[in-house]
């Protein structure tokens, strides 16, 4: 107990020192926090991808078309549950310079194969009847304002309609949310019919098929039979597992994963130098004190902890509250009308936090605790 | 006047060769702004690198037409007649013949690897015809020989060899059904081009099953920078839906993809230069305390506090400007040429270098002086208001 007050008012002898390590402290685990926020935004597609589905895409390349015939043809291959197609529209709201992802599906069989997108019967019953309806995530629903009702022109940078115009009309029939909170809420999906019939360039085309297999055991077996199936005609396959497709394009944009570590190293690295010196430093001014406490009978251990105990108070306090001020960021980034996948901090980065802190903790104060340790009582008293 | 001028010069001078007894302290500053300077400097060096290229790639010279709001290559379709009708625009260079010079276009994706990662990415395949050499005089055959019309024969960019496997000359490469074969390198002088595979124009059309439609007009302009003649044939056919714009507007826009690394970075290096004031504050307070009977010894054989303040600012000054000078010069040099890849506006890979420019070196010793100043300027003023009795006090 007395050894914790006088943790307590080492610590608090100088209020400014105090403040300052605490800062530090404080802005590079704000840092980890957002950072770590953002690099889980990034995997999420790859951590959500559901083990049971697989992505059919041309051989020659994702973004060239297959005809609609295929999806058909799977639909009646062995081990396959439920096959959708998708189509991608290139859609803008007002501002071109603002895309987001929108699709044109079959609803039905769209609903069946992706169970991640959270809406009552009553909202899937809307859909399904209103074949200029849509169905927009809760993020780009803010982004733009839309609420259910609403009738809305979306331009396509892609396709045009039979007229020349760009410009399709649609009803907001529903807006989702994501079943798992890093779920994507930036989509939005539309009717396959309603693009089909109205756009000029020749229809019955599709980008891509998302496909449900029975079991994750059945994959391998599926995968083959539908490559096999197109092998040796006009438009060849490409079948993989959600999460390889996924993987793969996140990796496209580079290596961001590796930017956003050297950062958060970085940042611990300054705060690693900063408190480390300014704990030797304070340490060295007590010098005259430690020998007293020492001829007071404080066993040389006894200080070694004390001293630890400063260093790690001084990562927890400060790296906790940069934790907290990451929460509080995070939701104000998430909830500004910009497009970002959903940013959470979850249990697992928390408890990484908390390692690191401790590990800062014992670093900075090994090397001034050792000292306090060694430190004999009559060198410590006569250096003044 | 003057001389208190002197007296700050001594004292200043005095702070600075008495630093390598507070070395510890001293450096970890210095070592804190240079990280963050250094953070800074790659985000910027990054997103320059990419504009830089991207700008180095359109050209005043050339106009390009695409699809109304298309925005980008791969999402524009322009149909074969219209490129004959707007051929026959005002304001189109013409050639030896009397001929309009323009290439139609065509731009498609394919798979290739990335050699860092060994991931597939995707890679521009643009159609071209012979008339889009002539529009383009910065292109090179580097290795190798151009392709025949007709034949599925590609040649490949030198960013493309540099980043990405399988289209080393002499490769056949599969697309699909068809097989094609490298024949030549070609050099662009370092821009956006060089990440792509080109090849005749004819040929994509049939292979990729595009019936007669293209994605782009280029055309060469009589007056650089002049599209008026052309848009307002396009204007004026109400059969036509398209943008005309130069190829160096078309790019430039292209090239701001990265805007939002720069705030991004500047965002992230100023929170981090906040961490790093700390740890200069708590430098400079350490050092007027050790300084202290110093300071006030100073102050009772009449120098002025004026010296005190400015001897303290000036040491947080040095530190920090050789912290951001260290920073710079460490990322100048692990950075500065770095080739990368990342997805561009046209969905396919662009291959650019991180690139430091003297613009960039000042942004991040200003960062650096900043810090200096702040974490200098209230020590500074403890320095100065420091009791003159502290040097009569015998330290225990």
């Amino acid at each position: 107990m007395s050894s914790l007050y006088l943790v307590f008012k080492n610590l608090t002898r100088s209020k400014l020192r105090l403040f300052l390590t605490l800062f530090a402290t404080f802005i590079a685990f704000m840092v980890y926090g957002t950072l770590t926020a953002f690099q889980m935004a990034l995997n999420a597609g790859v951590e959500l991808s559901a083990d049971d589905r697989l992505i059919v895409v041309n051989k020659i390349h994702f973004t060239q078309s297959l005809p609609i015939s295929h999806f058909n043809k799977v639909k009646s291959v062995e081990g396959v549950d439920a096959v959708t197609h998708l189509n991608w529209f290139g859609g803008y709201y007002q501002d071109p310079q603002k895309l987001f992802t929108m699709m044109a599906v079959d609803p039905e069989s769209f609903l069946d194969v992706y169970d991640d997108y959270v809406l009552t019967p009553a909202e899937a019953e809307a859909w399904l009847k209103n074949r200029q309806g849509l169905i927009a995530g809760e993020s780009v629903a803010r982004t733009f304002g839309w609420k259910v009702g609403d009738r809305i022109p979306i331009n396509s940078n892609i396709f045009s309609q039979r007229d020349g115009s760009t410009v399709w009309d649609f009803d907001v029939v529903a807006i989702y949310r994501g079943k798992d909170e890093q779920s994507d809420s930036n989509s939005v999906y539309f009717h396959y019919k309603y693009f089909n019939e109205t756009q000029s360039f020749g229809g019955n085309f599709i980008g891509w098929m998302g496909v449900r297999t029975t079991s994750p055991d059945k994959n391998e077996q599926v995968v083959n039979a539908i490559d096999d199936l197109f092998a040796n005609t006009p438009a060849e396959t490409d079948t993989m597992p959600e999460v390889a497709f996924n993987k793969a394009f996140i990796e496209q944009i580079g290596n961001i994963g590796l930017i956003l570590t050297s950062v958060v190293v970085a940042a611990f690295f300054i705060i690693l130098v900063i408190v480390g010196n300014s704990m030797v430093l304070s340490i060295r001014e007590r010098t005259n004190e430690i020998g007293v406490m020492k001829t007071l009978g404080f066993t040389s251990p006894a200080i070694f902890r004390m001293v630890l105990a400063e260093s790690v108070a001084i990562a927890m306090i400060g790296g906790l509250l940069g934790l907290l001020a990451a929460r509080g960021l995070i939701h104000l980034i998430s909830n500004a009308p910009i497009q970002l996948p959903p940013l959470i901090m979850d249990g697992t980065s928390v408890f990484k936090a908390i390692l690191i802190m401790l590990a800062l903790g014992l670093i900075t104060g090994i090397v001034p605790a050792v000292n306090a340790l060694r430190l004999n009582i009559v060198t410590a008293l006569s250096r003044s | 006047m003057g001389s208190l001028l002197s007296q700050i010069w001594t004292v200043i001078v005095m702070n600075i060769r008495s630093l390598p007894k507070r070395l510890w302290m001293s450096l970890a500053a210095v070592f804190a702004v240079s990280v963050v300077v250094a953070v800074l400097l790659s985000f910027l060096a990054m997103a320059n690198g990419f504009e830089q290229t991207l700008a180095g790639t359109g050209s005043e010279k050339i106009g390009i037409i695409s699809r109304k709001g298309s925005r980008s290559e791969l999402n524009s379709t322009v149909s074969r007649d219209n490129i004959n009708i707007l051929a026959t625009a005002p304001g189109i260079a013409r050639d030896a013949d009397n001929n309009p010079v323009y290439s139609a276009e065509l731009y498609v994706i394919v798979n290739g690897i990335k050699r860092t990662t060994q991931t597939e990415v995707n890679l521009p395949l643009r159609g071209i015809s012979l008339g889009g050499f002539e529009l383009r005089d910065t292109v090179e055959i580097v290795a190798g020989r151009q392709f025949e019309p007709g034949r599925n024969e590609l040649i490949v960019g030198q960013g493309v060899l540099a980043e990405f496997d399988g289209f080393e000359l002499g490769r056949e490469v599969r697309f699909g059904k068809t097989t094609w074969k490298v024949v030549g390198v070609f050099s662009t002088g370092g821009s956006a081009f060089e990440s792509e595979l080109w090849a005749d124009a004819l040929t994509v059309q049939t292979q990729f099953q595009r019936g007669t439609t293209f994605q782009t007009m280029r055309v060469l302009l009589e007056e650089p920078g002049n599209i008026e003649g052309i848009k307002q044939l396009a204007e004026d056919d109400p059969r036509m839906n398209l943008d005309v714009e130069t190829e160096a507007a078309y790019f430039a826009e292209q090239g701001s993809a990265l805007r939002g690394i720069v705030v991004f970075g500047w965002g992230l290096s100023i929170v981090m230069a906040l961490g790093a004031l700390a740890g200069a504050l708590n430098t400079m307070y350490t050092s007027v305390a050790s300084r202290g009977t110093e300071i006030a010894t100073l102050r009772a054989i009449g120098f002025s506090n004026m010296s005190a303040f400015f001897g303290t600012l000036a040491e947080s000054i040095v530190l920090s400007i050789i912290g951001g000078i260290v920073g710079a010069l460490v990322s100048y040099l692990f950075l500065d040429g770095v080739t990368a890849s990342t997805l561009g506006a046209s969905f396919s890979q662009v291959v650019f270098d991180f690139q430091m420019s003297p613009q960039l070196f000042k942004n991040g010793i200003i960062l650096a002086l900043i810090i200096g100043l702040v974490g200098g300027v209230f020590p500074a003023w403890r320095a100065a208001r420091l009791p003159v009795t502290l040097a009569f006090k015998n330290s225990m």
